[in-house]
């Protein structure tokens, strides 16, 4: 019995690990750099729970009598576990990038760097951010073209803003970074819409200071990029 | 000012509790994900430390001095550089190959930290505060030391799980092990240790140098990866329902107070429990809102406490000890962080 479950439990976790990759659910997970350490794990598990069960089948390892109550506990904890797995593989995640938004502090990011010689209008949402955080007279950007894309994030007391997450590792620490945007007259954009805005830079006074403002011109609904998250 | 801006979080009501769950969801995904490939890691160093060196005499010959000990196992980190997931099979064979108590616990506790690429992590995120690139390692060997000493207060069984004790049993000297604590030979059952323990067929204190069939160690370690598995399930699910639930902003809220600042990032490194080799990064991102000595509390507490981490510590210790390290390591890293808040503030 144990020796069926351990060789059912390495191949499942390597599934999930190698079905993870090939499903492109890491572009939504974690950071690319840790892709090819997720899908060589998989490989890694699979070639185990084969090679286990080869030595089984081969008889080359001891079948082991009646379980003691230890080993039935470990058993069952390794039922639930690859419950757990399988649940991995049949639900893919789906997660609401404005509700992990609300839930942190926006990041604080670095000094910027050589994209920035991009010229306005190729310059992505976090370039942006860079940017502005770099350069803090809003007077300077005024009237630049801009053309981004993002999800939408609803800011307490103030306007939605359109908005990226940027990823460290995993999900578990994406910080959001977003731009002010004034949206048209009547319009309400939904909470996690995904939307490329084409338009200007603008300034605006905000609680008695100045900032920058996406104005736009031109606002399409996008489906989720393949690889949402930003490094 | 606090209050106010808390009100308001609780006022954004948009999101459902159902949406907040498909959220847990993709967060514990994430974590599950990251944290398996190093969990591997860390059982297959664990498996072929076993198979290459299966009497583990190179491990009873390290260092039993209290301080020696702890100091010989955090440098092994530079050996073995796994974030802590990784550590705690690799910490497992230590102690159940038989190296002294303060040798492991220094590894398990330090090495999360003390190792290249977490030290070269740290460099990248904060290649201008030169005093945090010391003062990481330095107050992780610190707690490693306040918390390897503290443990060994406890005796071994009531410290160890069974399953690691039996199988440490099995490397020492029968002269290291009390009568009534002995499990074969003259006193108490036919050795046959149960759980992670593989059964050795060797009496305790007979040298045991015969290399394992690879059978055995692939047996070995496909039960370990998946009794860790399990728990890191478990931890994962733990830490992604709490951070999805919990306003990230509500911990980062006190940023400015001295104490409450490295209370706040304590509790934020705890609940996060993202890996010790990229924390540095996740760091940066709020590391101008706190105080100096907050931040180092969360780059040191991390790697050696988080909600992930506490299950996978249920494989070595027992319940009481878990709560002496939790205590303990919370303990030493707030005087670590009020210390330097004292110094730089």
């Amino acid at each position: 019995m144990e020796i069926g479950l351990r060789t059912l439990g390495l191949a499942l976790w390597g599934a999930v690990l190698l079905q993870s990759s090939l499903a492109g659910r890491l572009d939504l997970l974690l950071r690319a750099d840790f892709h090819p350490l997720v899908w060589g794990s998989g490989v890694l598990l699979l070639g185990l729970a084969l090679l286990d069960l080869g030595l089984t089948l081969s008889g080359r390892r001891a079948r082991s009598g009646r379980p003691v109550a230890g080993e039935r506990r470990r058993q069952l904890v390794w039922l639930l576990a690859a419950a757990a797995a399988v649940a991995v593989l049949a639900l893919p995640p789906n997660p609401s990038f404005a509700n992990l938004a609300a839930n942190r502090p926006s990041e604080q990011l670095e000094e910027p760097e050589l994209s920035f010689v991009l010229p306005p209008a190729e310059r992505s949402l976090t370039d942006w951010v860079r940017l502005l955080r770099s350069q803090p007279d809003p007077a300077l950007h005024d009237g630049d073209p801009v053309r981004i894309s993002g999800f939408v994030l609803p800011q307490p007391g103030d306007r939605p803003q359109l908005a990226r997450l940027l990823v460290r590792c995993c999900l578990a620490d994406a910080t959001p970074v977003g731009l002010a945007v004034r949206w048209p007259p009547g319009r309400q954009p939904r909470a996690d819409q995904w939307l490329e805005l084409q338009g200007v830079m603008g300034v605006e006074r905000h609680a008695d200071q100045l900032r920058n403002v996406v104005i736009p011109r031109r606002i399409t609904p996008i489906r989720r990029p393949a690889r949402p998250l930003e490094p | 000012m606090v209050l106010p801006a808390l009100l308001l979080e609780l006022s954004v009501p948009a999101l459902s509790v159902s949406a907040r769950l498909v959220t847990a969801w993709a967060v514990f995904q994430g974590l599950l994900l990251e944290a398996l490939p190093f969990l591997l890691l860390g059982v297959s160093i664990a498996a072929l430390a076993r198979w290459l060196a299966p009497g583990g005499r190179w491990l009873q010959r390290l260092p039993r001095h209290p301080l020696l000990g702890p100091l010989t196992g955090a440098a092994l980190g530079f050996a073995l550089p796994a974030c802590e997931c990784g550590n705690v099979p690799v910490a497992r064979r230590l102690l159940a190959g038989g190296a002294p108590l303060g040798t492991a616990l220094g590894f398990l506790f330090a090495a999360p930290v003390l190792n290249p690429i977490v030290l070269a992590s740290t460099w990248a995120a904060f290649p201008n505060q030169p005093w945090l690139l010391a003062a990481r390692p330095l107050g992780a060997l610190a707690v490693a030391l306040v918390l390897a000493s503290l443990l060994r207060l406890l005796p071994e069984a009531e410290l160890l799980v069974p399953e690691v004790l039996a199988e440490r049993r099995l490397s020492q000297p029968l002269s290291a092990v009390g009568l009534l604590e002995r499990r074969s030979g003259l006193v108490g059952l036919p050795a046959a240790p149960a759980g992670l323990a593989a059964p050795a067929p060797a009496a305790p204190g007979a040298a045991v140098s015969a290399r394992p069939p690879l059978a055995e160690v692939l047996e070995h370690g496909g039960r370990e990866f998946l009794d860790l598995a399990a728990l890191l399930v478990l931890g994962c699910a733990i830490a992604a329902l709490v951070q999805t639930l919990l306003p990230r902003s509500w911990l980062l809220a006190v940023g400015g107070a001295p104490t409450l600042s490295i209370l706040s990032l304590m509790a934020l490194a705890v609940v996060v429990s993202v890996c010790s080799s990229v924390d540095a990064f996740l760091a940066l991102g709020f590391a101008a809102q706190v105080t100096p000595g907050a931040l180092l509390a969360f780059l040191v507490l991390g790697p050696v406490v988080d909600l992930k981490l506490v299950g996978l510590f249920g494989v070595l210790l027992r319940p009481r000890a878990i709560a002496l390290t939790v205590a303990g390591a919370s303990l030493a890293v707030l005087l670590i962080g009020q210390w330097v808040n004292l110094l730089r503030l």
